[in-house]
């Protein structure tokens, strides 16, 4: 075999793998977009599988006028947003701090968020519970906001530790001999510089607010304080499913993250991933 | 990536008044040698740094240090909801090492997190060296492929819920009535037979990718001259792999395997909606269980314990993790 024949079959097997792949990854959300579109009817009876006839919008109607789904979708965007702020901005000048800054201590630190942020909340969750009970802060938003900043603020840090290191120091330097201080070069040249991955770790650590599901399955027992993976996991409690709506709230839970995500991509790409390093 | 387009400009003046160790600002003898000696012992940033870290510090302690701590109290003790804990010391710790079912969810566990783990790392490297062999719409692929990962796994959980479903579930219809492979449909979650293998599934399906995203970035930072120079050298595609992508991405490939591992062993949410650890304690996971104790039975303390005996591997993994991380970052 010449090499470009090989090169070939190689290519094609490339596609042929690929065209599995995105068939396993991708129809699950077909098919869940399509029974959001299915008559409870055509649902029982088996009848045109694979595409919805006719296209009904029923069981949106039923999800937001019967169900706390509104309600749901407004608590996951407080508490994504709120903690999200609290972890950028916590996170941003830690970050900052134990990138850049020499104080005695630093080292130890760096080793502690790292370590926080891959201790995993499988572990922490009882022991929070008992601490936001004490607190008061069980059966409201509040103690979520508070909770979430225990994930968050470690993985923006990290993230952003990074992130930081990659800027050159020279161009603090040159500002400071400019006559900068410290907190002007971070605020004047560090900050707009770092800006768009404060940006990504924004977003990311908004992306894991509104996924988080044992925290507010376990903080949160009144229905009307639900998040949205509370909420329609509640769903399936009951003995008859409602496949139609529940389909529907996936549907509507799962289209902020993925405009989040077009954002992201490109980041993720580049590596700035969980793991985040090098390599 | 983030200095380019950057001309230096020169700063406003007032920027020098304001907070931060760079410059000496103070006047007068005694308080400089103070501030000197202080930034000798301290580090020559300690004003702004310790101000930094603070709020950070203050999170740690209360969100993770405290509970923690509060956490191996507990787990010494009888502890119901609502009521005040009663110590026992080692009894929760001796008591969970003879129950039965505690010790399947050790069992399930292992076997849950070892399979997921290894069907995800070749996935995942098959996702990657897929995206690397030069397709057309690169990127285009490569953000479809990225979606499990990035989807709630609460959605990804339902959705399988409702495609494993056993009369009115999409895999028995495509198994029996489309490729009539099957005689008849299975209750792929009911039944104890199937029912491991069907939620693991479920966890390298949305896992998997982040493999592949991140041996594709690691991928992407190998020399092209390497490949080059391997191929010169005569060398086929898989002594390529072998000898030149393998050892490229080493690091990589060790930081995602244990993160994953850590995740994959406290996979909650998955197991919680598919089976809540049935039929009969067959995918019965120890954070699940650690939860039902917890909440179905109320028993804090020995929930805790539960938990806490997960502890030592998890270290052990997160420490070794933690150096590898820190050694990727200090390239």
């Amino acid at each position: 075999m010449t090499k470009t024949t090989v090169g070939r079959l190689q290519l094609g097997l490339s596609y042929g793998v690929l065209g599995l792949l995105l068939v396993m990854v991708l129809f699950p959300f077909y098919w869940m977009t399509i029974t959001s579109l299915k008559s409870e009817d055509q649902m029982r009876s088996l009848v045109s599988m694979f595409w919805p006839s006719p296209v009904v919008f029923e069981n949106y109607d039923q999800l937001l006028r019967k169900t706390d789904f509104t309600k749901w979708f407004a608590n996951s965007a407080i508490v994504a947003v709120s903690s999200t702020l609290l972890a950028t901005a916590v996170g941003t000048i830690g970050a900052y701090a134990l990138a850049r800054l020499r104080f005695r201590g630093r080292a130890f630190m760096s080793s502690a968020t790292l370590i926080t942020y891959l201790v995993p909340p499988s572990i922490l969750f009882i022991p929070l519970y008992a601490q936001i009970r004490a607190l008061g802060l069980s059966d409201s938003l509040a103690g979520l906001i508070a909770a979430y900043p225990s994930f968050t603020v470690p993985f923006v840090t990290w993230l952003l530790m990074g992130y930081f290191e990659s800027i050159p120091v020279e161009l603090e330097e040159s500002a400071m001999i400019d006559g900068a201080t410290r907190f002007g070069a971070f605020r004047r040249i560090i900050l707009p510089l770092a800006a768009p991955g404060v940006l990504a770790a924004a977003l990311y650590a908004f992306t894991q607010a509104w996924n988080e599901f044992l925290y507010a399955l376990v903080f949160i027992t009144d229905v009307k304080q639900r998040t949205l993976p509370v909420g329609l996991s509640g769903f399936i409690t009951g003995d008859v499913y409602g496949w139609g709506y529940l389909m529907a709230g996936a549907v509507l839970t799962t289209v902020p993250v993925i405009v989040v995500y077009i954002y992201l991509q490109k980041y993720m790409v580049e590596g700035l991933t969980a793991g985040s390093v090098k390599g | 990536m983030a200095t380019t387009g950057l001309s230096p400009s020169p700063l406003p003046s007032r920027e020098r008044a304001g907070l931060g160790g760079g410059f000496p600002a103070e006047t007068g003898a005694r308080p400089r040698t103070m501030a000197v000696e202080l930034r000798r012992i301290l580090g020559s940033d300690w004003r702004l740094g310790y101000l930094f870290i603070l709020p950070m510090v203050v999170l740690v302690l209360g969100l993770v240090a405290y509970p923690f701590c509060y956490a191996i109290y507990l787990s010494l003790t009888q502890k119901y909801v609502g009521l005040p804990p009663v110590f026992v010391g080692f009894e929760n710790y001796v008591r969970l090492a003879s129950d039965g079912f505690f010790q399947r969810a050790v069992a399930n566990s292992f076997v849950f997190t070892f399979a997921s783990v290894i069907f995800k790392l070749f996935l995942g490297m098959v996702m990657a060296l897929i995206l690397t062999s030069g397709i057309r719409f690169r990127s285009l692929f490569t953000g479809l492929l990225l979606i499990p990962w990035v989807a709630p796994t609460v959605v990804s959980a339902l959705n399988f819920l409702w495609i494993y479903d056993g009369s009115l579930g999409v895999l028995n219809y495509l198994l029996v009535k489309v490729f009539r492979i099957l005689p008849q449909g299975v209750g792929w979650l009911s039944e104890p037979g199937t029912a491991m293998a069907s939620v693991i599934f479920v966890n390298i399906w949305r896992g998997f990718p982040f493999f592949g995203i991140s041996f594709l970035a690691g991928m992407r930072a190998i020399p092209g001259e390497l490949y080059e120079a391997a191929a010169v050298d005569g060398a086929s595609v898989v002594q390529r792999f072998r000898y030149v992508t393998i050892p490229g991405i080493r690091n990589i490939m060790i930081i995602v395997i244990l993160l994953s591992t850590i995740w994959t062993f406290n996979d909650f949410a998955i197991v919680y909606i598919l089976t809540k650890g049935g039929p009969g304690g067959t995918t019965q996971v120890l954070p699940v269980f650690a939860y039902e104790m917890a909440f179905g039975a109320q028993r804090l303390g020995e929930a805790i314990a539960v938990a806490l005996y997960m502890l030592p591997p998890l270290a052990l993994l997160i420490i070794v993790l933690a150096r590898y991380m820190r050694k990727g970052r200090a390239r």
